[in-house]
């Protein structure tokens, strides 16, 4: 078995740069000018924040961090503190959970939002809820 | 605040598995008396039998064509075909659209497909016709369906014009994910799109410096809609990659009045106006842009600096 994996370590090397040539669009490059993708990019962060925050001010949301013990200013500080990738993260996952509707439904929801929100503040560093989180060193 | 904390991870798990088996797929199959003809089939679209192994080739191909693009199964295995993996990567499939000068646009959900056949374009999908332990990877083309008989019409493997049940299609195709590849000329626009999804299927063409087709391609997004800031910035900057700097500079002109307060818009004008040898009007520009401020602040000032350089 240790035979067959030294002889493929080539072979996956290669693959992994093949397919790091395959994914990597080919930047042209334009000195100073501002591309679309960077402005897209930036819309997407800002609508990002906007959803998160529109999502956190929500009532019922509001009591289920309240029922939860968390102060819901505490929660928004913390997501400030996220970076542009984690909160385009978090928007998406904001976006695919279910539109709200009864009682049982929001509930779910906002447990599960919480639940990522503690996990990515715990992985932060911010929180020491889930033991099972290595935490990130400085 | 353990066993508050475990209690939570403990709900959060159950209901992440809850929803995990209700998923729905949410097409809407046509009706037989809907407003189309029934059965239903793309025009012009060729059919290419696949060889061994080769139905992304062959797929590929088949939409390519539609697109107006003439390339052989051969010609398009040389670009997605991994021999090693006696396949065809997906992210293979996609940077071999923009190779060839189209839009890769990937289905934001799998009901958009009856609305983008109903359109007219087909869809490549990948399929899974084999257990989920045993997957047999395939990609086919849809074509048409046949909604007097519940059948999605597919070119796939050596078969053209393949039914296949509603039921039975929607469950292989489940296993990708309900991955759907479009292959669109730069006039065409997707018929179940976002503005921001199409943008970015087109942005990385113009970061690949294909000025033409993307600059179509951000056109025909004006068109849809008018008020895009991204589709405006990305005309300017294909003008100014295109050389063509006293078009760019007219472009970016009229953008900012359209647009007031938008600095990436001063910030590539000045690009332009350095070009151009107008140095210090180039200075003006990224000031003003610096002015409007913004998320891209950070990039203006580093314009500023560049151009002070100059």
């Amino acid at each position: 078995m240790r035979k067959v994996r030294k002889a493929l370590k080539p072979v996956s090397l290669l693959m992994a740069i093949f397919m790091l040539v395959l994914c990597t669009p080919c930047q042209t490059v334009l000195a100073r000018m501002i591309p679309t993708e960077t402005v897209l990019d930036a819309a997407r962060v800002d609508a990002a924040r906007t959803q998160v925050s529109t999502f956190l001010a929500r009532q019922d949301v509001v009591d289920v961090l309240v029922s939860q013990g968390i102060d819901p200013a505490e929660a928004t500080a913390r997501i400030a503190g996220l970076s542009d990738a984690e909160v385009v993260r978090l928007a998406d996952r904001i976006e695919q959970l279910p539109a709200g509707g009864d009682t049982f439904a929001t509930i779910v929801i906002a447990s599960i939002v919480i639940f990522v929100i503690l996990l990515i503040t715990d992985i932060m560093g911010f929180t020491d809820i889930f033991p099972f989180v290595k935490k990130k060193r400085i | 605040m353990k066993a508050a904390s475990v209690r939570l991870l403990a709900v959060a798990i159950l209901t992440v598995i809850l929803f995990g088996c209700a998923g729905k797929t949410g097409i809407g199959w046509p009706r037989p008396e809907g407003r189309l003809p029934d059965p239903y089939l793309i025009a012009e679209i060729p059919f290419y039998p696949q060889k061994v192994h080769q139905c992304g080739p062959a797929a590929l191909a088949m939409a390519l064509n539609w697109s107006g693009v003439a390339a052989s199964p051969q010609e398009v295995a040389e670009q997605v075909f991994t021999p090693a993996r006696k396949g065809s990567l997906q992210s293979a499939m996609v940077a071999a659209v923009r190779r060839n000068d189209r839009i890769a646009f990937l289905l934001a959900e799998p009901a958009d497909l009856i609305d983008e056949i109903a359109a007219g374009h087909p869809v490549i999908v990948l399929q899974n016709l084999g257990l989920s332990w045993v997957p047999v990877w395939h990609y086919a083309v849809v074509v048409g369906w046949n909604a007097t008989a519940g059948e999605v019409i597919l070119h796939s493997g050596t078969t053209s014009f393949k039914p296949t049940a509603f039921a039975t299609f929607e469950r292989t195709w489940a296993r990708s994910s309900f991955w759907g590849l479009m292959v669109l000329p730069p006039s065409r626009l997707p018929a179940a799109a976002q503005e921001a999804d199409y943008l970015a299927a087109v942005s990385p063409l113009e970061g690949m410096g294909r000025w033409q087709t993307a600059m179509r391609a951000y056109r025909s997004a004006l068109e849809r809609w008018p008020d895009s800031l991204p589709a405006t910035v990305g005309i300017g900057v294909c003008l100014y990659g295109l050389g063509a700097l006293e078009s760019a500079e007219v472009h970016f002109r009229d953008a900012i009045e359209h647009f007031p307060g938008e600095g990436v818009l001063f910030n590539n004008l000045a690009q332009v106006l350095l070009d151009q040898g107008r140095r210090d009007e180039a200075l003006d520009a990224v000031r003003q842009a610096i002015e409007c401020g913004g998320p891209l602040k950070a990039h203006f000032e580093q314009t500023l600096k560049e151009i002070r350089n100059h």
